[in-house]
């Protein structure tokens, strides 16, 4: 049989093999969906969509679920997630609107004006950094960045202020929201540095021979032609903004509350959770029926959030396509 | 089929040896293992165990041991999820044996069997940099309780500001044994932070110089905070021991109905060999002969 495989195989059985694997993988997709969205179902049937919503206190409906006999009653099954939901989409929409500008001003650094050496190291710096693992940040979260924060940003009277509602003990949105950025900035590197330097050469000398300066040929010609790419690097940073649990469980506080834009600056120290470091904190507790359903349904709202997410990106991308380049 | 096959001679490769005839050889071997291993673990009989986080370091030393004991003829697949897990799950026949970090309650289901297996201490702990010597039970209760909301109404503590409260998620045995032992079976206050694990709480209460939350004696030996003292015993396995210190509580293994086969010879051999009284004695306290 070996020698079977070994020897170099005729097109249709590579082309059948190579079929089965990939409609394997697509498989396992979705039957992936089917498990999650079914586990997750009992949330829906007693919750219907309010779920969503908020009302109560979570803290106590996630005691409930946990502590309720091994067949639940319907009451246990009463969720209403808003805390971690508007957790989720703070954090990931502050770190990618930080990370953004970041990712693009330093990708047309390095492709438009490093010196060749420079470039060549950052490119490599740069890819390193993209495959850090996320348990890496948030050890340095929770090491340098929290009690930093802690120790001396956080001042006594915002400290003060808080007294009786939330603790600020340095972990919050702020370390959460930075570390988050700093994770997705490579990924976003390095996807445009791509596009950057696909774009031909010609374009560039066009612009030149018209007599624009170099930021203006950039602004008009290059940042142009990658626009598809860039909106393709921050879906892709969105999504793994979306998931990240182990860091964020790490740097942000540990607590279901919801912070208050109103709180003037004191709102970047308050505590929060992500609907996936909640999934990581209460994991163990996931042989209780009831709280294992909304896990799952905590899970198949971030799956969900990565299908919107991809089909959002090529929408958005469909007008940009004119004078695309691909890398 | 053939020229192809040339081109590959030319470029110095070996004939089939290109990334698919790979793929596919490593699938099989993947195929093989897979259909290996469960042969070799059905051979030997699993004692599956689910419950306290606090005392999995325990119990995962002792089926380590004890496996190695009895040749691997028993193994263990050990998960955490806190002591009501563990009952839930044992009583729907989901595991052999739950960890339980607590006394039984009158909530748990009926037909039980909780076999007392270590003793343990909950200490309270603090940052190092603000080093409570000691603390009573009054006190305890108001600073848990937010009623005592800043150091300065600490007497012995050095910190100034609001007190940090690190407790942790609701599914922790240590946070049933602390309520119950400390509190009066009241519950923290609703703006502690919830720490998912004892090696979190620590690492906070290191973090925090306002901190204060509490952790087995196993973890607060550690030497990264500031072990408090409660009504004036120190909180070490020394004072466990000895009876002293009496903030403490019992490891339990449960099972459904009086333990039967290998489950029942592993919880004898922890609770009468030498050998298991010589791991549960490095940072816990052997349950004196019943």
């Amino acid at each position: 049989m070996l020698n079977r495989l070994r020897n170099p195989w005729p097109d249709h059985r590579a082309e059948r093999t190579l079929g089965a694997v990939a409609l394997f993988a697509c498989l396992c997709v979705l039957a992936m969906i089917v498990l999650v969205a079914q586990r997750a179902w009992p949330i829906f049937a007693h919750n219907g969509l309010s779920w969503l919503g908020s009302g109560g206190s979570l803290k106590a409906q996630i005691e409930t679920m946990l502590n309720a006999p091994g067949n639940p009653p319907a009451s246990a099954y009463h969720l209403r997630a808003w805390p971690i939901i508007y957790g989720t989409l703070l954090i990931t929409g502050l770190a990618v609107l930080l990370a953004l500008p970041l990712a693009l001003l330093s990708s047309i650094f390095i492709v438009e004006l490093a010196p060749v050496p420079m470039r060549r190291t950052m490119v490599r710096v740069v890819r390193v950094l993209a495959s850090v693992p996320s348990v890496v940040w948030g050890l340095i979260g929770i090491l340098v960045l929290v009690p930093f924060i802690g120790n001396h940003v956080i001042s006594p009277s915002q400290r003060a202020s808080m007294e009786g509602t939330v603790q600020l003990t340095g972990a919050g949105l702020a370390p959460a929201v930075l570390v988050l950025a700093l994770m997705i900035t490579p990924i976003m590197v390095a996807l445009i540095c791509d596009a950057l330097v696909a774009v031909p050469a010609a374009w560039r000398e066009g612009a030149a021979a018209l007599g624009v300066n170099r930021v203006r040929a950039i602004r008009a010609v290059t940042l142009r032609a990658v626009r598809p790419a860039i909106v393709a690097a921050a879906v892709l940073a969105t999504a793994r903004a979306l998931g990240e649990a182990i860091m964020i469980s790490m740097v942000s506080g540990s607590i279901f509350f919801a912070p208050r834009p109103g709180d003037g600056a004191t709102f970047f120290f308050e505590p929060l959770r992500s609907l996936a470091s909640t999934i990581v904190d209460y994991h163990e507790g996931i042989s209780a029926p009831a709280l294992s359903a909304a896990l799952y349904a905590f899970a198949l709202l971030l799956l969900f959030s990565a299908f919107v997410l991809s089909i959002g990106g090529y929408l958005i991308k469909l007008p940009l396509r004119r004078y695309q380049v691909r890398p | 089929m053939h020229r192809i096959r040339r081109k590959e001679d030319a470029a110095g490769r070996r004939p089939g040896r290109g990334p698919l005839s790979r793929l596919a050889a490593s699938l099989a071997a993947v195929t093989l293992i897979g259909s290996a291993v469960p042969a070799i673990a059905s051979a030997a009989s699993v004692i599956t165990i689910s419950g306290a986080t606090a005392s999995f370091p325990l119990v995962q030393l002792l089926a380590h041991k004890y496996s190695k004991l009895e040749h691997n003829r028993v193994t263990f697949r050990v998960s955490q999820g806190g002591s009501t897990v563990g009952v839930n799950d044992v009583d729907a026949g989901r595991v052999t044996i739950a960890d339980v970090s607590r006394d039984p309650l009158p909530t748990d289901p009926a037909g039980l069997d909780f076999y007392p297996i270590a003793e343990y201490g909950i200490c309270i702990v603090t940052n190092k940099s603000n080093p409570v010597a000691s603390l009573n039970e009054a006190q305890i209760q108001a600073i848990f309780e937010a009623k005592d909301k800043e150091w300065s109404q600490v007497p012995g503590a050095s910190a100034s500001g609001p007190i940090d409260l690190i407790s942790r998620t609701s599914t922790a045995g240590v946070l049933t044994n602390f309520k119950t032992l400390f509190l009066a079976n009241k519950s923290v206050a609703a703006t502690a932070t919830e720490a998912p694990s004892e090696g979190q709480l620590a690492q906070d209460v290191a973090n925090d110089p306002r901190g204060i939350g509490f952790l087995s004696n196993y973890r607060a030996d550690q030497g990264t905070v500031n072990s408090v003292a409660y009504n004036g015993v120190a909180c070490t396995r020394a004072n466990v021991a000895s009876g002293q210190y009496t903030a403490t509580a019992r490891f339990y293994e449960v099972t459904k109905g009086p333990a039967t086969g290998a489950a029942a010879n592993f919880i004898s051999w922890i609770r009468t060999s030498k050998a298991a009284r010589k791991i549960i004695s490095t940072e816990w306290v052997p349950v004196k002969a019943s």
